[in-house]
């Protein structure tokens, strides 16, 4: 590890320094994922441009609709008093990530700009059809975060830009989320398969109104499982229909055999899951009533 | 390779030090300064055994550049005990049978400490999760868990006694 | 038994706590010296290759690199423990990815990696064995073409591949099974799993000008790095200083050399001390794991549920070199027979060369890889019968006065009352208390090792006492054992005591803190030394008092008789004003167990010494669809002969069994074309707080013959059962029977669909 040290104060010194050094320069927020990449010899920025003293990138707002920072740090998002209740997935992704020690520094921006396909915030994200704003020497631009994420550890980010913040609306009534992750372990994982679901219930409260279905640790990357929402809409939600949600999802997955387990036990995993967070969210709507 | 003069707090010491950009709190606190209660192992945050005190958050000093720690306070398991008198985690460690080895434990002492500020009633459960990031090997965690629990207790009792 | 005491048996603080709790200890991975270079390892990138050609021209023109050294620059010695077949480094032929190729010496520790990647190797590869069926096929490439050349203990029993092959027979197989109504023929594997002590392995090195190095290392066994520096070096023992510091936890895997000759190697070279410490990566590719297993199992057994035979045989597969495999393969044999009356048995334990890393000892090397095995077959064969597992393991247990399966007399054997205690606390007879949930039981027995202990024991002019040890404290808080024994036996506080330890110039021989017998032989020497300490105190204090020496105690820190009272403080001084003070050397070496030679071939460990006994027992849920296993209640009983310090002996316990259910759960090192898929700390799966559940102790006391106030070996016992009492409570809760380790949720909920692993 060899590289030249760098402090911006500001989102304009940020954007500044990045536009300058392009490839040879990295973003540093938590550094949870970056510092452990460079030892490895995986990258070998030239230029670190610590984030720590850029102000304003650290706040959760929340009017109308929900815009993170893109510092803000996972330890933040959990114990946000605002999602605590329909936004809980977020949560519930945030709290099984590392221990106290990585949630205290990892940032949700550094989580999505990682791009990991088992990233666990990232599908609570993409189940709330979040957007992610950059700023980079061509001014800002906003993309839907499916759309952001390319592949493993590739995103729409281009060199020297800035991941600023993640805006999502916030939810209509009768509607829920749920987070669910499976490892070996019962902390310190990464997700062998994750799923993240949101779910709105229609005004007599029978049938789907809208259901998003995000996978993790099933492609290349964060996936929406389209065909199991679909499956979803307009439907009575009966414990058949979700279970199909769950058959459709597995189907549509595309996982790999690797150290962590085998393709044929993640799609197992998707089949019980998302039928599982589909039910923890209509509990959870019910509850609400 | 350039070098960076940084001015480090730690344990309510300021020190100075030239280093390289690369080198982690880690590196600096045990090769340049000399405190080696800090534990290193993985290197990758995975074990827990380098956690300090950042602002008062447990974090890995593993990845943790010395340069970002510039103008922030660092609590290292040296800067708990004042004069050889225990804080009341370290006293509940040793009386409960908590360390065996020992390597995790100024790790594990600063976890908790950074729990316990922030949740001074603790149940089991929360303490094991504030402590999922320390591995252990040699007590399997419970002994830990209820030397924190004593010591929370032994804290609410100073409190209501104030 | 009941013994008033003081001291020992009592839950006193440890006496190193102070400094582990103010991060003041100072460990090996802490140790520094003036003007230290860091050293670092090229390691082979193939699993079995010719050595075509090292060039460290570039590496050496770096900054900051101060040496290089390869096979051609250290002697062509072959090391090891029974089995002599190791090199510093690869010299014609790398026979795993790991293996030490060239070392480097270098300013900081950045520059020494630098200089590894600098480093040009090429290798031609050849066809790898890359587990036990291929290393064992017939024709299979020999992994040591010349392993006929090494020297070895003659008892040991080679053939190409295999490293040894111990047996036990007992008995009239043919008959045995003859008188059985069903045999059960099952087989079983384990995965290799490492110690995963948190501080990594690390040494530092420095020689003086007359040509003595010292070596300040974590190892487990001082002495033994002392003489394998001696070969290694070809020097005279003399010459090699070993001092342990700190030690971040051992677990058997800091028993064998694994950086302290390559750190004494460069500083020789460079004439500056040489720091080197193993990162994650080296420790789950190259370091001393435990072995990966096949087991076969074949039981007889009557329709009532008597044993009356059983055939077993386990192999392990120890890696391109022997290591410890040769005593694992034979202690192994006695773990299979398990704490059963069998009166035939025909047992083998194997050790078999393969292209991986070296495998080594861990916490009662072969017990829980025997065990898993032994057990999970106990249950299934019961649920065959329509038995409780229970009563089963109760029909066939040993009990006082039995024979072992080598013709041991056992004693002291507690195994019933630690069965019925587990089952009991565990809620036994409502195993399945609810769909997903169920309990397991397991049992087994092991040794208490033997070898030396000396202890000297100085009594200091202040009346506090100073107890110099060879043993090293691994965090077991064996040595507060020993010097509680001490306190009680000189009649003074645990506190008086101060320990100076592992030093091979400054301290007594110890045989190592390995195989739970420190506390046991290092007690046993304080109390002979003691005995010696009594008689010069004695005969001080009889004198300064007046009165006869038979009629004097000690107690109060002080020689007490008919109301007169001299303290020990006061006699220190005497004695150093006229006989140069106060000192004593204590020593112990545990008795042979007798045992039946002729029911032994090949075996370098006939008997179990001080066996202690112990049965577990789990109470666990199963999802049914994921396949997530929750352990909800672990108890164990174990029969600890006498409790030196309770809270330490739940210590071990609790520790073991969280290890325990590390391998039985999660833990694997996984090989895919004789390379590590998983070699760091994120996918190598030790168990967190969150993983494991409270255990319940219950300490046992059936005293043993030999040990300090009756105590038995406690430490790597609570190691072995859990992988088979998980084992057992799965198939409880889910009726799925998972006989290989780890039993991930993957492989259960695979099963539980009918589908085999993928």
């Amino acid at each position: 590890m060899s590289f030249e040290y760098h402090e911006p104060t500001s989102i304009a010194d940020a954007v500044a320094l990045g536009a300058r050094f392009g490839e040879a320069g990295r973003f540093l927020a938590g550094g949870t994922d970056l510092i452990i990449q460079m030892r490895r010899g995986r990258v070998a920025p030239r230029h670190v441009l610590s984030l720590h003293r850029v102000t304003g990138l650290d706040r959760i707002e929340v009017d109308g609709a929900v815009r993170l920072g893109a510092l803000v740090t996972h330890r933040a998002i959990e114990q946000c008093p605002h999602f605590q209740g329909p936004l809980g997935a977020l949560v519930e992704g945030a709290e099984v990530i590392g221990g106290h020690q990585i949630r205290n520094v990892a940032t949700v921006g550094g989580n999505i700009v990682n791009a990991s396909p088992a990233a666990d915030v990232v599908p609570v994200l993409l189940a709330l059809n979040a957007t992610v704003t950059c700023l980079g020497p061509d001014g800002e631009r906003t993309l839907p975060l499916g759309g952001f994420l390319s592949g493993p550890g590739q995103t729409a980010r281009r060199p020297g830009e800035l991941l600023t913040s993640i805006r999502f609306d916030r939810l209509p009534p009768r509607s829920a989320t749920a987070f669910l992750k499976a490892g070996r372990r019962k902390a310190m994982e990464i997700a062998v398969v994750c799923v993240a679901v949101r779910l709105t219930l229609d005004a007599a409260r029978e049938r789907c109104q809208e259901a998003r279905i995000a996978l993790g640790a099933v492609a290349p990357t964060t996936m929406r499982a389209g065909a199991a929402e679909r499956a979803l809409e307009g439907q009575p939600l009966t414990d058949e229909i979700l279970r199909r949600a769950g058959r459709l999802a597995a189907g549509e997955c595309a996982p790999i055999d690797d150290v962590r387990a085998s393709a044929r036990y993640r799609r197992l995993l998707v089949e019980t899951l998302v039928p599982r967070a589909l039910r923890r969210c209509l509990d959870r709507i019910g509850r609400a009533a | 390779m350039s070098r960076l003069a940084l001015s480090l707090r730690i344990n309510g010491v300021t020190h100075d030090v030239l280093t390289e950009p690369h080198r982690t709190l880690l590196d600096v606190l045990r090769d340049d300064l000399g405190l080696t209660g800090t534990k290193e192992n993985c290197l990758e945050a995975e074990c827990g055994v380098c956690t300090i005190l950042l602002d008062g958050r447990a974090v890995n000093s593993c990845i943790l550049l010395a340069a970002q720690c510039q103008g922030r306070e660092i609590v290292t398991i040296e800067g708990l005990a004042r004069a050889g008198v225990f804080v009341p985690l370290q006293q509940a460690f040793v009386d409960h049978g908590a360390v065996q080895c020992g390597y995790c434990i100024p790790g594990m002492i600063l976890a908790a400490q950074a729990y316990l500020d922030e949740c001074p009633e603790p149940t089991d459960d929360g303490i094991r999760e504030a402590l999922a990031g320390n591995l252990c090997r040699c007590t399997g965690y419970q002994k830990i868990t209820d030397a924190v629990t004593a010591a929370a207790r032994g804290l609410a009792r100073a409190r209501t006694t104030q | 038994m009941s013994i008033e005491t003081r001291v020992v048996g009592k839950s006193l603080p440890r006496l190193d706590a102070a400094g582990k709790v103010t991060g003041t200890a100072v460990y090996a991975a802490d140790f520094a010296l003036p003007g230290m270079l860091h050293g670092k390892i090229l390691r082979s990138r193939e699993p079995h290759a010719r050595l075509v050609r090292i060039d460290a021209g570039r590496a050496l023109a770096l900054p900051g690199v101060r040496a290089v050294i390869t096979a051609t620059d250290v002697l062509d010695v072959r090391y090891g423990g029974g089995l002599k077949d190791e090199t510093v480094f690869a010299r014609d032929r790398v026979r795993y990815v790991g293996q030490p190729v060239a070392a480097v010496a270098a300013t900081t520790r950045e520059a020494a990696e630098a200089a590894l990647a600098a480093i040009d190797v090429v290798y031609e590869p050849l066809p790898a064995v890359l587990d036990l069926e291929a290393a064992l096929a017939p024709g299979a490439p020999l992994i040591h073409e010349a392993w006929q050349t090494y020297t070895a203990i003659p008892i040991l029993h080679r053939e190409g591949n295999v490293c040894q092959r111990a047996r036990i027979v007992v008995g009239d197989m043919e008959r045995g099974f003859a008188e059985a109504d069903r045999v059960f023929e099952h087989e079983f594997r384990t995965a290799m799993v490492h110690q995963g002590y948190t501080e990594p392995r690390a040494a530092v090195a420095a020689w003086d000008s007359a040509g003595q190095v010292t070596v300040w290392s974590n190892t487990q066994l001082p002495f033994e790095i002392q003489n394998t520096l001696a070969e290694i070096l070809a020097l005279p023992p003399s010459k090699i200083r070993v001092i342990v510091p700190g030690i971040g936890g051992g677990f058997g895997g800091k028993l064998r050399v694994g950086v302290e000759h390559f750190a004494a190697l460069l500083a020789r070279r460079t004439g500056r001390p040489v720091k080197v410490v193993t990162t994650s990566e080296e420790e789950l590719t190259a370091a001393y794991p435990r072995q990966g297993t096949r087991v076969e199992l074949k039981t007889g057994v009557t329709r009532d549920g008597r044993i009356t035979a059983k055939e077993g045989r386990i192999w392990f597969d120890t890696g391109a070199f022997a290591g410890s495999g040769p005593g694992v393969a034979s202690v192994a044999t006695l773990v299979l027979a398990g704490p059963y009356r069998i009166p035939n048995l025909l047992l083998e334990g194997y050790a078999v060369y393969t292209n991986k890393t070296n495998c080594g000892s861990f916490r009662a090397p072969s017990g829980p890889q025997s065990n898993f095995a032994v057990e999970s077959q106990m249950d299934m064969i019961a649920d065959a019968l329509g038995l409780d597992p229970l009563d089963f393991r109760l029909k066939n247990i040993v009990r006082e006065g039995d024979e072992g399966p080598t013709g041991q007399v056992l004693e002291a054997v507690g195994l019933e009352e630690c069965l019925r205690r587990a089952a009991d606390a565990i809620g036994w007879r409502d195993r399945r208390p609810a769909p997903g949930r169920g309990k397991g039981l397991a049992c087994g027995w092991w040794t208490t090792t033997g070898g030396s202990s000396g202890v000297y024991v100085k009594i200091n002019p202040d009346g506090s006492v100073a107890m110099n040890t060879g043993a090293a404290e691994i965090g077991t808080a064996a040595l507060t054992g020993a010097a509680q024994v001490l306190a009680e036996e000189l009649g003074v506080d645990l506190a008086d005591i101060s320990v100076v330890s592992a030093d091979t110039f400054a301290t007594p021989f110890d045989f190592g803190a390995q195989g739970s017998r420190t506390a046991f032989a290092v007690g046993n020497a304080c109390r002979a030394a003691v005995a010696d300490l009594r008689r010069q105190l004695f005969g001080l204090a009889a004198a300064q008092l007046g009165v006869d020496a038979e009629a004097l105690t000690l107690r109060d820190k002080a020689v007490v008789a008919d109301g007169k009272r001299i303290a020990l403080a006061e006699l220190a001084r005497l004695s150093q004003a006229s006989g140069g003070g106060l000192i004593a050397h204590g020593t112990f070496i545990a008795p042979p167990t007798p045992y039946d030679a002729k029911r032994v071939e090949a075996h370098v460990y006939p008997a179990f010494h001080s066996p202690s006994f112990h049965a577990h027992a789990v109470d666990l849920s199963v999802d049914r669809e994921t396949g997530e296993v929750t352990v909800h209640r672990y108890v164990v009983a174990q029969d600890v002969g006498f409790a030196m310090n309770p809270r330490y002996i739940e210590g071990q316990i609790e520790g073991g069994v969280a290890q325990g259910l590390g391998q039985a759960l999660s833990e694997e090192i996984v090989y895919e074309n004789g390379r590590v898929l998983n070699p760091n700390l994120t996918d190598y799966k030790m168990p967190t707080s969150l993983d494991l559940p409270r255990v319940e102790s219950i300490l046992v006391e059936h005293p043993s013959l030999v040990g300090p106030y009756g105590a038995k070996g406690v430490g790597e016992p609570p190691n072995i059962e859990p992988p088979a009492a998980v084992a057992n409570a799965v198939a409880a809760a889910t009726g799925v029977r998972i006989t290989t380790l780890p039993i991930t949720a993957e492989k259960i909920a695979l099963a539980l669909r009918g589908e085999g692993p993928a």
